[in-house]
């Protein structure tokens, strides 16, 4: 387990609500541990890849293929050059739910250290990885449909990393404390640190910057 | 970018705020909601500016807005680079119906030129 000081943000020049620094801490024990596909130490390697390939920072390890070491960087830098071929080629390789699972790890990390980077904070050290298999868990109700990949249902932002369900479940668990959960986006008279106007402000032009349509 | 730009719209006519939306797309353009431009500054300070451009950018939202704001704004930053890479790497489309409706929406703010599907 993820020790219980990691996230207290007591380097943090500004209050930090507690709710971040305890979906953050979740977040960290999932990435330590033994996923659907990948074990512990190679969803750590995972990230390690990404913080290299945005940071510049040393990075030797080898544990991952060329492959998932590929789509660890370009998922985490380069998000807006991703085109169907590539992944058809990448998933060709590693399969479609390792895939996903890379997905997964590097969208939540990237999210986390800019909430760092934004506030002012020293990036939390990777985890320790915990020992143990990968379940490798197929999902059986997973079916090819409008996106690039399989996932459970029609094409939706909140079922796309549905082919590797605890992905999904991690993507919901960070996306409440960050924004808003699913169900209270309906709210768009919200207002907490900022307004919900605000809010979408900051979203659309993230993702404005990002190039993504979507 | 097209959902979040609509649920801009929406959030500004149901609160009755004044809104240019074309300030996503456009930096020249002031966003008319309270505190718009200093937001829009830490944004582009925290993914494509230099650190001198974060600290300033950070400066002037919690001296503007305080640190709750601040901490909100790059949690909600931080959740964006979350979900464009997951619509990114899967494919994510739009539907149909949504492209038919948000045509003139798209045009204004300049939004198919990110359309990569």
């Amino acid at each position: 387990m993820v020790q219980w000081d990691v996230f207290d943000f007591s380097g943090s020049q500004v209050p930090v609500r507690s709710d971040l620094g305890q979906a953050f801490r979740r977040d960290w024990n999932r990435l330590a541990l033994p996923g659907t596909w990948w074990s512990g130490s190679e969803r750590v390697a995972i990230a390690a890849e990404v913080r290299s390939a945005r940071y510049g920072t040393d990075h030797k390890d080898r544990t991952l293929s060329e492959s998932a070491r590929e789509a660890a960087r370009v998922i985490g830098v380069q998000p807006a050059t991703v085109r169907r071929p590539w992944v058809e080629s990448v998933a060709g390789k590693l399969g479609y739910p390792r895939y996903i699972e890379i997905t997964g790890i590097a969208s939540r990390l990237v999210a986390i250290d800019t909430v760092h980077d934004g506030i002012g904070v020293e990036r939390e050290p990777l985890p320790e990885p915990e020992p143990g298999e990968p379940s490798r868990t197929a999902e059986p109700l997973a079916r090819p449909g409008a996106a690039w990949v399989p996932m459970v249902g029609g094409a939706s932002i909140t079922q796309a990393l549905s082919l590797v369900d605890p992905e999904a479940v991690a993507q919901e668990d960070l996306h409440g404390p960050l924004y808003l959960s699913y169900e209270g986006m309906a709210m768009m008279d919200y207002v907490a640190g900022l307004s919900r106007a605000q809010m979408e402000l900051v979203a659309a032009r993230t993702s404005a910057i990002n190039e993504c349509f979507y | 970018m097209l959902a979040h730009s609509q649920m801009l719209r929406a959030s500004a006519q149901v609160t009755t705020t004044p809104l240019e939306p074309r300030a996503i797309t456009d930096r020249s353009l002031d966003p008319l909601l309270p505190h718009g431009i200093a937001l829009l500054d830490f944004v582009d300070a925290l993914l494509v500016g230099s650190e001198a451009d974060l600290i300033r950018a950070r400066e002037k939202l919690l001296e503007d807005m305080g640190s709750a704001s601040l901490v909100d704004a790059a949690a909600v930053v931080g959740n964006f680079q979350m979900m464009n890479r997951v619509a990114d790497a899967t494919g994510m489309p739009v539907g149909k119906g949504t492209l038919k409706r948000t045509k003139e929406w798209r045009e204004l703010l300049g939004l198919d030129r990110f359309n990569h599907l």
